[in-house]
């Protein structure tokens, strides 16, 4: 199941990927976040690792995530490496006048078959909210 | 009832010790024929795959059916052997169980050990089988032993058939029947004991009474370690005794928070004090959030 939503934000790239690459800004804007924690220690860079979870329908679903791609002001990307199978990104482009396009993207699959298939379609809805909530709050923070 | 429970009890006495001499011969032979079919815990059994495979059905299951809502899992120490000592509801069908389960496997990752204990009838019914790859194993203090000792975490429900039988107008009542095994059971394991408080599930049917008299009329409580045998009235049976076969439970909605770990270094009775005030605490606070019964 692919979920994608996107915003313009008042803001050159680079200011906003200050606050996309920060992991101390993801509690904050970051929606329905019910868990983060760095699963090591050092700088965020590719291969670092951080616990996520968002509480989606009665309990926090998510896991272990790597980060697979860190192209600054340009891409951020991961992968989910325990729990739900998951692929997440930001991408961020210019979109003329000194705007940035940020398009938020996560790819999941869970196990179990139909009821997987079942359980991914009846998530997407409130991930596809939360993913909106999520880009509302960065667009209120970088700009604000 | 009452007075039907003395005399039945009083003609079992009766048949017992007059009209036939072997009938405590038959009692210990069916006793035995109950205990012999309870599988010894096989902590090999807990399969992560087959819970991951499980999860998505059981989550359609806790967001859809129940409205669940699991908090404060990051009370629960993240890693090492804890106990996990709740108040039970639901009858044979109890919802808290599966949703907590569900929440547990889903936050620290199938990967971590996480163990249930179950009544012997639960983990020896053929049908439930699928239960012991969930990390379901007999109540008893041995399994228990084994489960903390091999680092896992464990969840336990003193109360068991007791507690989950009380009638529905109890509902927020914590009662584990005086039963506090749970707290030697840390204390020699070395653990803290995390309180799991839940409400709802007692809405899924309208439980009527215990049925101890009925228990031992039966004399079920020797035979099969039943200590109830409860009357209700639950789908699809309408007046249900004993709940053996279950029941379809209304989607009452189920919400459960994990409470502030308890260190066992004392007396027993002083900590079996603090889970309970702590538990019926927790209790209280979800039923003041609930508007309406089973609507939640």
């Amino acid at each position: 199941m692919r979920v994608q939503r996107n915003c313009v934000i008042d803001a050159d790239r680079d200011t906003v990927w200050k606050v996309v690459s920060d992991p101390d800004c993801y509690p904050e804007f970051m929606a329905s976040l019910e868990r983060w924690e760095p699963a090591g220690k050092g700088p965020v860079k590719k291969g670092a690792r951080y616990t996520v979870h968002w509480k989606i329908g009665s309990v926090p679903i998510g896991g272990v995530v790597e980060v697979s791609e860190f192209d600054p002001a340009r891409d951020l990307a991961w992968i989910g490496i325990s729990g739900v199978s998951l692929r997440g990104r930001f991408r961020i482009r210019d979109n003329g006048d000194g705007h940035t396009k940020v398009i938020f993207r996560l790819a999941y699959e869970s196990a179990g078959n139909l009821l997987g298939l079942i359980a991914d379609r009846v998530a997407a809805r409130q991930v596809g909210r939360n993913m909106s909530a999520t880009l509302k709050n960065l667009k209120q923070m970088v700009e604000s | 009832m009452r007075l039907g429970a003395t005399a039945g009890l009083r003609f079992a006495r009766r048949v017992n010790m007059t009209s036939m001499p072997g009938f405590s011969d038959v009692l210990e032979w069916a006793k035995h024929q109950v205990t012999s079919r309870v599988p010894k815990a096989d902590l090999d059994q807990r399969d992560p795959d087959y819970i991951r495979e499980q999860l998505p059905g059981t989550w359609l299951l806790a967001s859809l059916y129940f409205r669940a809502d699991v908090r404060r899992l990051d009370r629960i120490p993240a890693e090492g052997p804890v106990l996990l000592v709740g108040n039970h509801s639901g009858g044979n069908v109890p919802p808290d169980t599966f949703v907590f389960t569900l929440a547990f496997c889903s936050y620290f990752g199938v990967e971590r050990p996480f163990y249930q204990l179950a009544h012997n009838l639960v983990v020896s019914a053929p049908p439930l089988g699928w239960l012991r790859k969930f990390g379901t194993v007999a109540a008893n203090h041995e399994n228990a032993r084994l489960a903390l000792e091999s680092g896992a975490a464990l969840l336990v429900y003193p109360g068991g058939d007791y507690e989950v039988f009380r009638p529905s107008w109890q509902r927020h009542h914590v009662d584990f029947g005086g039963r506090k095994g749970y707290v030697r059971l840390a204390l020699e394991a070395g653990v803290p004991i995390v309180p799991i408080a839940s409400v709802g599930g007692q809405e899924t049917a309208l439980f009527l009474d215990r049925g101890q008299w009925l228990a031992k009329l039966l004399m079920v409580d020797k035979l099969a370690r039943l200590k109830s045998v409860p009357i209700s009235l639950a789908l699809p049976w309408g007046l249900n005794i004993s709940d053996l076969l279950g029941h379809i439970p209304l989607p009452a909605k189920i919400v459960v928070e994990a409470l502030d770990p308890i260190d066992v270094d004392c007396d027993d009775d002083v900590v079996h004090k603090k889970v309970v005030e702590s538990l019926q605490a927790g209790v209280d606070r979800l039923a003041a959030e609930r508007r309406f019964p089973v609507i939640g």
